[in-house]
């Protein structure tokens, strides 16, 4: 997977020292020898591998109010989805897949879930070759606030930087779901010399006006930045579409301190996409579009269409669930070139028992997880989570089960997400009846049921 | 507004009795009225109580050091601007200088400083007058 740049890409330090920081010239330290240094372990073979000299900043610190209650207990990339998986560990995985194995994972809002999902699945870094994972929560040095946005989060732990002194910085959301080279966005980031490389995908014009904006020249530089733009650019040359920000950026690390330490003196909402990327356009940083190319190579994907989905509701976690599920799924979890890591569960295979003739399990499209059991049911385009129990003449269909959920004779569920540790009493009907279900459940708008964790029925 | 230098008032960070003394009568001279704090601790008080419209800020100090005490001090009021003042430049390495407004290493020649506050407190009042 490593990708080191070609020697003639320009060396890290040559685009900081070109201009001067338009953040303040008199502190502008003309006579500082800006050196990435790896401060911990030893350097793997090939010293001047830029992946080495990076490091990702994945903002994990999010509310999720609009997963709720899914997050009532956890973080959203916490948030198990796929029965063997949590949101985050698809950003974590195209970390290793792309090579880089420097990673801050900044937690805020409910992180002890996604603290053991990391301990528990992502120690598989080696601290003698100066790989890390490290969970922060917001340590106030300083400041007696929380994380008050996304570029805010990277103020407050300019410090984590300046141990490590990377020539560049990753900066992930821990809420999406695709598959990415990194590497390649940063051989695109240094062969432009840019300040901040943002990755992005085209979306049709006429529906850009829900998203971030970029509007580009010819060389695929940002000339202005946008959210949620009334009247949106196009691409040159493809007047159709529009380049929409994906969140996922990477920074010339001088550029992104200088640029955070200006942002948090102002009075703005301290959020990259709002406030420090529109500022640093005008102000002629050398920002670039980096056309988002996918490793996710399903066949069930339209030639020309790419996969990426952000978990913003219930409704969009819900459609990227039964985007695995289907004969051929959109998401491809079997592809060796790009495997998603998850936390393996210890227990034993998933098995589905019959008891006879009235009693023949029925399970299609669907997905079962470690220490299953299937006993008569019948089981329709459904993700059925590690160590749940579905007991016979239940009906499952179109629903999404989380951990150790039972499921007792005779129910019938239909487009439910069930969160863990809930027993469901025999004969339970949930997502037939909206109305009733909304008497005890969440519903939400297009009518998924939500059961929250460990929720006790009658 | 009254732009008359005597308006401002500069607080003076340096654990160092005599370069206190020295930089405190420059600065006078200058027509600026002048605070003093002898550590960081000292100076987070001494900001709180007077608001001063600058900070020279040295860095080596005991009791707390002058890259901590900025952070405080701009967590307090992120306006007001400092001028990190030490004799070493190889703080401007650490990120944590960087939210300084100037970085200047001691010199016997003050003309430099002199000068940065003078810029930084005209360039603090347009701001202000665009506020208001």
């Amino acid at each position: 997977m490593n990708n080191p740049a070609s020697p003639e890409s320009p060396s890290e330090t040559s685009s900081f020292a070109d201009s001067p920081s338009p953040v303040d010239s008199y502190a502008r330290p003309s006579d500082v020898h800006f050196a990435p240094t790896i401060s911990r372990g030893a350097r793997v073979r090939g010293q001047q591998s830029h992946l080495q000299n990076t490091v990702v900043m994945l903002l994990a610190g999010g509310q999720g109010e609009r997963l709720y209650p899914l997050t009532r207990d956890r973080a959203k990339p916490s948030v198990p989805i796929g029965g063997n998986y949590r949101i985050i560990d698809f950003a974590l995985s195209n970390c290793i897949n792309s090579g880089l194995r420097r990673i801050l994972v900044m937690t805020q809002y409910k992180s002890f879930s996604l603290q053991r999902h990391i301990q528990a699945a992502w120690e598989l870094f080696n601290p003698v070759m100066g790989e890390y994972i490290d969970v922060i929560p917001p340590q106030q040095r300083n400041v007696k606030r929380w994380y008050q946005g996304t570029a805010d989060a990277i103020f407050q732990n300019i410090y984590m930087l300046e141990q490590e002194k990377p020539a560049y910085v990753v900066v992930l959301s821990g809420d999406h779901i695709y598959k990415m080279d990194y590497s390649k966005m940063l051989d695109f980031h240094i062969e432009k010399g840019a300040d901040l490389t943002m990755s992005c995908t085209k979306v049709p014009r006429a529906e850009a006006a829900r998203f971030g904006i970029a509007a580009t020249d010819a060389d695929n530089r940002i000339t202005a930045f946008v959210e949620k733009p009334t009247d949106p650019p196009t691409i040159p040359n493809d007047p159709d579409y529009s380049y929409s920000s994906m969140g996922v950026y990477i920074f010339s690390t001088e550029k992104l301190v200088r640029r955070v330490i200006q942002d948090v003196k102002q009075e703005t909402e301290h959020d990259f996409g709002k406030n420090v990327i529109p500022r640093m356009v005008e102000d002629g940083d050398r920002v670039f579009a980096y056309e988002y190319e996918d490793e996710n190579h399903s066949v069930s994907v339209p030639p020309g269409e790419v996969y990426w989905r952000d978990i913003g509701t219930i409704a969009s976690y819900y459609e990227a669930n039964m985007d695995l599920v289907k004969v051929a799924p959109q998401f491809d979890l079997y592809d060796d070139n790009w495997p998603i890591h998850r936390r393996s569960q210890p227990g034993p295979a998933a098995r589905i028992l019959s008891h006879g003739e009235d009693r023949v399990p029925v399970i299609v499209d669907s997905i079962l997880s470690t220490g299953v059991i299937v006993s008569g049911a019948r089981v329709e385009r459904s993700i059925i989570g590690p160590r749940s129990f579905i007991h016979s003449w239940a009906s499952v269909e179109d629903s999404i089960l989380f951990d150790d959920v039972e499921v007792g004779r005779n129910c019938k569920i239909r487009r439910a997400i069930i969160d863990k540790h809930v027993k469901i009493p025999a004969g339970t009907t949930i997502g037939y009846d909206l109305e009733e279900d909304a008497k005890r459940f969440t519903v939400s708008p297009e009518g998924i049921v939500v059961v929250p964790k460990s929720m006790a029925l009658t | 507004m009254n732009e008359s230098p005597s308006e401002s008032l500069i607080l003076l960070v340096e654990d160092d009795v005599n370069q206190r003394a020295l930089f405190e009568e420059e600065l006078c001279d200058e027509g600026y009225r002048v605070v003093t704090a002898g550590d960081g601790r000292e100076a987070l008080s001494v900001a709180a109580e007077h608001k001063p419209d600058l900070v020279v800020m040295d860095v080596n100090m005991p009791v707390m050091d002058g890259l901590d005490t900025m952070a405080r001090l701009l967590e307090a009021n992120r306006h007001v601007p400092v001028i990190i003042h030490t004799a070493y430049a190889s703080y401007r390495e650490s990120f944590s200088s960087w939210s300084a407004d100037a970085y200047i290493v001691k010199n016997s020649d003050l003309t430099e400083l002199k000068k940065t506050v003078r810029d930084l407190l005209a360039k603090r009042s347009n701001s202000d007058e665009k506020v208001a």
